[in-house]
């Protein structure tokens, strides 16, 4: 880990907590506070900060005080091995347990907490210099610098090559810990210390003999110590993973080793490497703690036997160097050959386990392919690149009932076979040619079929399949997929039948069915509406994208046409639904139907669609246009009746008494011519006459009093409004008899005394003549009503274009008349009403045709007044 | 019923001698217009006649003068009963007393209608004198005709009443024209019989050859030549 110079503070107490986290775990605990105690130190100078960072991290890695403790300890007394190994007389130089824990240390330690590390190895060695090696202090420490040197190097090496936590592992780790550590690291400790002893010609040693010894003591303490070492921090708070039966074969084993190491060493075995094979078991068996334990155990037996002088490596003090040498080999090519082994059955292990989990994983993806394959809710199938089935899954099998093995028969294929037992007889052919076609081609498969259920149930199936090729592009395998869509099909069928019902319901009803989108524009009409279209317009295809306007005025009575359009647009642009009725055009003639247009809305209530219905109603309208006419005719009859009974009756009255006067008049000239004459008779008779003449006359008088007795109903009344409501009374009839009528009032018309009813009268009269006098004629009958003030009266002229009045003196006069069926009574009645009233009835004749009656009625002078 | 008593007391003296042979005919009048029926009672009255007067149809039905020999001048259109249905009443009861209509306003149907059921005539208000008394002298002509008609059909047949049963068997066969052998035989009786019955008939009918026993057969009411 590097370092940036200017991270300080939190982010350095931060990384060191990372560094010492394995062999410290109190480090973060004891950083922080000197960490966050300190901010002023930021601000000071830059390089005072950088060296008091450096110095601030250092003191917060200080190592636990029993960590230290022990390790000074351990140190010690792997001096006091030394001491007791070093046979050759006068030299100390013997194998060095110190420097393999120094460099375990120092390996598993962070590297800001080195120094702590280095100065208990210095107390650590010169407390042992002061109790067993008694060396000037000088050359003591400068030894100790050359053993500090070797850990540090070491230890920095192995970290550099060695992946972190160093584990010793693999046979790279193992190699590059023997070679760095063991080989390189120790060249500096052994130039040093033996630079040291030449220097201070301790014990005679000269630098050359002193090297090698110094040099193979040292590795061959690293090769034993530092992995026991590492053993022990690494297991430290770890538990005992080894089972019962590990366990006993760790102590069969331990006791073998023993046994053949004590028998090796003390001689009864020829030579020492007989240990080899127990050594090499407890590697291969326990892997790295195995050779570590039984490397230390070995090199304690060893030492033990060769102090005891029991070993073959004690001798004669001649032969003590090289035998010293020889015990150092053993030890070392015993390390070295047990960490080797133990790094290849460690890596041999894991390989296996690696093997194992890769094996299992295998296992467990293949079952969950093949549950895959059977679980999903589909037919999944093969074929040949012949079409033969050559496996369905578990779902397929369980639907046919049947499994591929299942379709081999005699004489057909298994292709034909399934599709016989398996496709709907009615898609069966179509499903073969298809898949063959397929099979030739190499065209992708896509069909939907029914396929047989294993109880017999048909059911809609959507298969696709298709081609896996090999790199020269032939077909291997066909892959297929089936699902069942059975309930889709069912429910598109479902739609379609609710589709149809509703298309024939909307066909089949007797009324004419649109719709439109809000823009007016007509996108649906009913099959009615079509076949009313085809029968009415002449080419319907020239109509491709009919607009209402066009349609309209095909289809509608060309009267009512621009009111329905105009109705339409109405609805289109309020939003509002709408009723009308007008005259369709039909293919004999027009017919009275009714059309109704409401909008759907969506939620925001803008309108969606719009939606038409028309109904024919000719029917309904043409019987009660019978009806009305029926009435009509029905109050026509009562109106002749009541004025063939009023003229029957003045002319009984008349009558009666004018037949008197007759009767008695040939009755006195009777009597007077008899002879002789009876006067009295005549007398009396023509007595009769006077009375009854006199009765005639009263009749008349009465008959003209008739008229009179209206007098004093009269009020003051505006004449436009009489004329409203007698143009209302006609309406009716002019609209059967096809003639407009058209009013003209001038405005500021003073109001007039009359009598509501009479006046009605006499213009229901002038109107309906009028209107029978252009019965035979024109068929742009129109009937003018105009009314304006002159003078002190208000003229009202009723203008028609009939054939015209030929006898305009005498049509006044009772009893006249040009009509078959009419009495002459009605101008002669109008006459006297309006006489009645003070004002004056007359006519005129137009030109070209047609005639005008005219009758004024006086203003009234207190209303205008 | 208002019969006019003075005029009938001042008659002429023509009038005088029709009524002295007992049966003077009467003119009925119903009007219900009291001016009209006084006007028409006065010129009846003054051609000669002897009229009497009635205001509606009821009061002539009550007043059991239609026995008596004349005619009946009857207005078509009154209250009540019309004239017309009065024309219909008589006929039904087997009453042919002559009409004649008088009506203020006539139209065809109804003139035709009057006619077919075998009025005298059909005359409208105001009425020339002539034509009315015309009318009426016409009626009570054919009212004296179907009277003395009358007579000699009730003496025929008093004179029927006296025959047998057989005898009138035989008068009918008679008058069919038939043989004495066919009646004998279609009778189950002898010829001889037939011819004794035959004799018996002749002069009880009083009749003085075949032909005129025919001619009063012909006239005996149609009942009576059934039975």
């Amino acid at each position: 880990m590097t370092i940036a110079p200017n991270s300080l503070g939190e982010t350095d107490s931060n990384a060191t907590l990372a560094l010492t986290h394995d062999l410290d775990r109190s480090g973060p605990g004891s950083g922080r506070p000197f960490a966050t105690n300190e901010p002023g130190l930021i601000r000071g100078n830059m390089i005072s900060d950088l060296e008091r960072g450096r110095l601030s991290r250092v003191w917060s890695h200080r190592p636990q005080f029993l960590h230290l403790g022990l390790f000074i300890t351990a140190y010690v007394l792997g001096c006091g091995f030394a001491q007791s190994l070093a046979i050759i007389p006068g030299t100390g130089i013997s194998i060095w347990p110190p420097s393999g824990l120094f460099i375990a240390t120092l390996v598993f330690a962070s590297r800001y907490s080195w120094p702590w590390w280095v100065l208990g190895a210095c107390v650590a060695e010169l407390f042992s210099n002061f109790l067993w090696f008694h060396t000037p202090l000088p050359a003591a420490f400068l030894i100790f610098a050359g053993n500090a040197l070797e850990a540090v190097t070491g230890a920095w090496l192995v970290n550099q090559t060695c992946k972190r936590p160093v584990r010793l592992e693999t046979l790279r780790d193992v190699l590059a810990f023997v070679v760095l550590a063991a080989g390189v690291a120790p060249v500096a400790s052994a130039t040093v210390g033996s630079a040291a002893l030449a220097w201070f010609g301790i014990q005679s040693q000269s630098f050359a003999t002193a090297w090698p010894l110094w040099w193979i003591g040292d590795a061959t303490g690293v090769l034993i110590v530092a992995p026991l070492a590492l053993v022990v921090f690494q297991n430290w708070r770890g538990k005992a993973q080894l089972s019962a039966a590990r366990w006993m074969e760790a102590c069969v084993l331990g006791l073998i080793f023993l046994g053949i190491a004590a028998l090796s060493l003390s001689g009864y075995l020829p030579f020492a490497y007989i240990i080899m094979p127990p050594l090499l078991w407890a590697a291969v068996r326990f892997e790295f703690r195995g050779a570590a334990v039984a490397l230390t155990v070995l090199a304690l037996i060893t030492a033990v036997f060769t102090i005891s002088g029991a070993s073959q490596f004690a001798g004669d003090p001649e032969s003590q160097k090289h035998n010293q040498i020889m015990l150092q080999l053993f030890l070392g090519i015993s390390a070295f050959s047990a960490l080797v082994v133990a790094a290849i059955s460690r890596q041999h292990q894991a390989a296996v386990l690696t093997l194992r989990e890769s094996l299992e994983a295998l296992r467990d993806r293949e079952r969950e392919l093949s549950q895959l394959v059977d679980m999903v809710p589909s037919h999944v199938w093969r074929l040949t690149p012949d079409g033969e089935p050559t496996f369905f899954n578990k779902r397929m099998v369980d639907f046919l009932g049947l499994d591929v093995t299942d379709l081999d028969k005699q004489g057909i294929g298994r292709l034909a076979a399934m599709i016989a037992a398996t496709v709907h007889p009615d898609d069966a052919a179509a499903f073969g040619d298809t898949l063959s076609h397929c099979l030739a081609t190499g065209e992708r498969f896509s069909m939907r079929y029914r396929l047989r259920r294993a109880d017999g149930v048909y059911h809609w199936m959507s298969s696709r399949a298709e081609p896996m090729r090999d790199h020269a592009g032939l077909i291997v395998q066909w892959y297929g997929l089936c699902h069942d869509i059975d309930d889709q099909m069912q429910a598109e069928e479902a739609l379609r039948r609710s589709e149809l019902q509703l298309q024939q319901m909307i066909d089949a009803v007797p009324v004419r069915i649109w719709s439109a989108v809000p823009t007016g524009g007509p996108v649906y009409f009913n099959k009615r509406y079509q076949d009313h279209f085809r029968a009415v317009i002449a080419n319907v295809e020239r109509l491709r994208e009919p607009r209402i306007e066009e349609l309209l005025q095909e289809l509608v009575h060309p009267e009512d046409a621009p009111e329905v359009l105009r109705t339409l647009l109405t609805c289109f642009e309020t939003g509002g639904g709408s009723a009308m009725r007008f005259r369709w055009r039909e293919k004999d003639g027009y017919r009275w139907a009714e059309c109704r247009v409401e909008p759907r809305r969506d939620e925001d209530g803008a309108v969606v669609q719009w939606y038409g219905v028309s109904l024919d109603i000719d029917e309904e309208v043409r019987a009660r246009e019978a009806l009305r006419q029926a009435s009509d005719k029905l109050a026509q009859a009562t109106q002749a009746a009541s004025l063939a009974e009023l003229s029957a009756s003045i002319a009984h009255e008349v009558n009666q008494p004018l037949a008197a006067i007759v009767a008695n008049s040939h009755a006195c000239h009777r009597w007077l011519g008899a002879v002789p004459p009876n006067v009295e008779r005549a007398k009396i008779t023509a007595e009769r006459i006077i009375r009854d003449a006199n009765s005639a006359a009263d009749v008349v008088g009465r008959i003209r009093a008739l008229f009179k007795q209206s007098t004093e109903t009269r009020t003051n009344g505006a004449l436009s409004s009489v004329i409203a409501e007698a143009r209302d009374l006609v309406t009716e009839e002019a609209m059967r008899r096809g003639v407009r009528i058209s009013v003209d009032v001038e405005s500021d018309i003073p109001l007039v005394a009359l009598d509501r009813v009479q006046i009605q009268q006499v213009l229901v009269n002038l109107i309906r003549n009028g209107m029978e006098a252009m019965d035979s004629g024109a068929d742009d009958g129109v009937i003018s009503i105009r009314v304006r003030p002159i003078g002190d009266v208000v003229q009202t002229e009723v203008r028609d274009r009939g054939r015209g009045v030929e006898f305009p003196d005498r049509i006044f006069e009772p009893f006249f008349t040009t009509k078959e069926q009419g009495m002459g009574m009605g101008l002669a009645i109008c006459r006297s009403i309006i006489e009645s009233h003070s004002g004056r009835l007359w006519v005129e004749k137009n030109e070209p045709r047609g005639a005008t009656f005219i009758f004024t009625l006086p203003v009234e002078m207190e209303a205008a007044s | 019923m208002t019969v006019d008593q003075l005029p009938l007391r001042r008659s002429t003296p023509s009038s005088q001698q029709r009524r002295a042979e007992a049966e003077q005919p009467l003119v009925i009048i119903v009007d219900d217009d009291a001016s009209v029926r006084e006007a028409l009672s006065e010129l009846i009255l003054s051609a000669g006649f002897l009229p009497v007067s009635f205001t509606s149809t009821r009061e002539l039905l009550d007043a059991d003068v239609l026995e008596s020999p004349g005619c009946l001048i009857l207005d078509v259109r009154m209250p009540g009963t019309s004239g017309l249905d009065l024309q219909h009443h008589l006929a039904k009861n087997g009453n042919p007393k002559p009409i004649i209509f008088l009506t203020g306003h006539g139209d065809i149907p109804m003139t035709v209608q009057a006619m077919k059921a075998g009025a005298v005539d059909f005359l409208t208000k105001p009425v020339r004198d002539q034509t009315l008394l015309d009318a009426v002298i016409t009626g009570i002509a054919v009212d004296a005709k179907r009277r003395a008609d009358a007579v000699i059909v009730k003496r025929n047949v008093e004179r029927v009443e006296t025959l047998t049963p057989r005898e009138r068997e035989v008068l009918r066969e008679v008058a069919r024209g038939r043989l004495n052998k066919q009646i004998a035989f279609d009778l189950g009786i002898s010829e001889v019989t037939v011819k004794l019955h035959r004799g018996n008939v002749m002069r009880k009918m009083e009749a003085a050859s075949i032909g005129e026993l025919i001619r009063t057969w012909e006239t005996l009411p149609a009942p009576m030549r059934q039975a």
